[in-house]
């Protein structure tokens, strides 16, 4: 079986018709089924955040076949993602997208469940040692895309469970987490 | 019989002809009771192999077949039903039913990426890896007999055969003489193209197209446009799994 580091490949991803979007509504349906698996099972374990549609992407293609995607058909799996809310256009042009393997509701409790965990109630962390720190590290939180853990910061702080403050610079924005 | 005139030759034909057929009948008794004798005995001696071979039939698959073209020559079917002294000797009916449940869950689920024709082969090894657990390894020969026993149902299954490979259908689409000939064009390399069709069945492009479209809309086939010499490839996961390797040397692009 092929491999992409120490992830392991599906078959379909040496089955040449898989890189060309199929035209009959049913087999479309499957092959759109399997990339939304592929990406978005590749990105959680290699811990990818962020998509860029023009940009080179191990998923786009595969030399040892000789079949890469088109660009429209990047843009529909990816909006497939977008459509069950495991994705998001990061701009209008859809150039850009971010992966959520977890959503950010998700990803809110998920550092909930960490503070609980490791006894960080009433303490304070930068936001980038959450997402660089030792604390962090060996969690879903390790290299967490910034803005991303913002956005679930935020929608914490909109619960009362943690409160935001500004630092001289983003690089110490902080958080306190509540009890 | 010289005739004799009168009452008591006629008393004597008859009387003859009473003899005649009782000694007919008798010879008839005795022909059915050897005959039931000789059934009996070889009843006797084939249940007596069969529990001597018990545990060959059922490990084996090879020697089960055997078993099965021996029994379809004397004419018992030990499928025909699942409580006569085969089923309890054997548990062979079970183990066919098993299969069949087994394989109609694997066509379905398979149904998405194959359009409902998978091949035999491929089949067999998706059911041998379902069943590692058990004891009985699956032969192709079983398969077959498993799919015959779901004929019974109505429920469509059938195998064709498509060159030198046997496909396994369950979906109610008819194939037509040319999806047949496509199929087997497409066994060389998994895919075919419209040339290649023109060129090897000297078939119109028009044809071609007509048949490579139904096969599409049946989700039979897969289209590939990402080749270099830009010619469009009609690939079928049918006759070139996308799942397993055997039965196949690779994707040659």
């Amino acid at each position: 079986m092929q491999k992409l580091g120490d992830f392991k490949l599906p078959q379909f991803f040496n089955y040449p018709p898989f890189f060309t979007l199929q035209p009959v509504k049913e087999t479309r349906d499957n092959q759109v089924k399997l990339w939304k698996e592929l990406i978005l099972g590749y990105c959680r374990s290699q811990r990818t955040f962020v998509i860029g549609l023009e940009e080179d992407f191990p998923l786009f293609s595969n030399p040892v076949i000789e079949r890469s995607l088109s660009h429209e058909a990047r843009e529909v799996f990816l909006s497939a993602l977008v459509n069950e809310g495991r994705a998001e256009w990061m701009d209008k042009g859809h150039k850009k997208c971010l992966l959520l393997w977890l959503r950010i509701q998700e990803w809110a409790d998920y550092i909930l469940n960490f503070v609980k965990e490791n006894g960080f109630e009433d303490s304070v962390m930068t936001i980038e040692e959450i997402r660089s720190g030792i604390e962090t590290r060996g969690t879903e939180l390790a290299g967490i895309d910034r803005g991303l853990l913002v956005r679930a910061l935020k929608l914490l702080e909109q619960k009362g469970k943690v409160a935001i403050f500004k630092g001289t610079s983003t690089d110490d924005d902080g958080v306190k987490f509540s009890a | 019989m010289r005739r004799r005139p009168g009452i008591a030759g006629l008393q004597s034909a008859a009387a003859s002809r009473e003899q005649y057929r009782q000694v007919g009948e008798n010879v008839a008794r005795i022909r059915t009771d050897l005959m039931k004798e000789q059934l009996t005995t070889f009843r006797s001696q084939l249940e007596e192999f069969a529990r001597k071979h018990k545990n060959d039939i059922r490990k084996n698959p090879v020697f089960r077949s055997q078993f099965h073209e021996m029994c379809s020559k004397v004419g018992v079917d030990p499928l025909a039903s699942n409580k006569g002294f085969w089923a309890e000797l054997l548990g062979i009916g079970d183990f066919y039913y098993e299969l069949g449940v087994q394989i109609v869950d694997i066509c379905l689920s398979t149904r998405s990426h194959n359009g409902g024709l998978i091949n035999l082969q491929e089949l067999c090894d998706l059911l041998c890896q379902r069943r590692k657990g058990a004891r009985e390894s699956v032969s192709e020969d079983d398969c077959l007999r498993a799919i015959s026993k779901l004929k019974v149902l109505g429920s469509g299954f059938e195998v064709i055969s498509v060159g030198k490979k046997k496909l396994v259908r369950s979906v109610p689409t008819e194939l037509n003489k040319d999806h047949n000939e496509i199929l087997e064009v497409a066994q060389a390399h998994g895919y075919v193209t419209i040339e290649e069709l023109e060129k090897r069945l000297s078939w119109s492009s028009g044809r071609a197209i007509d048949a490579l479209e139904t096969l599409l809309k049946e989700g039979l086939a897969m289209i590939d446009d990402g080749h270099k010499d830009g010619k469009r490839r009609y690939w079928f996961p049918c006759v070139a799994s996308i799942f397993s390797a055997s039965g196949f040397d690779g994707f040659k692009p």
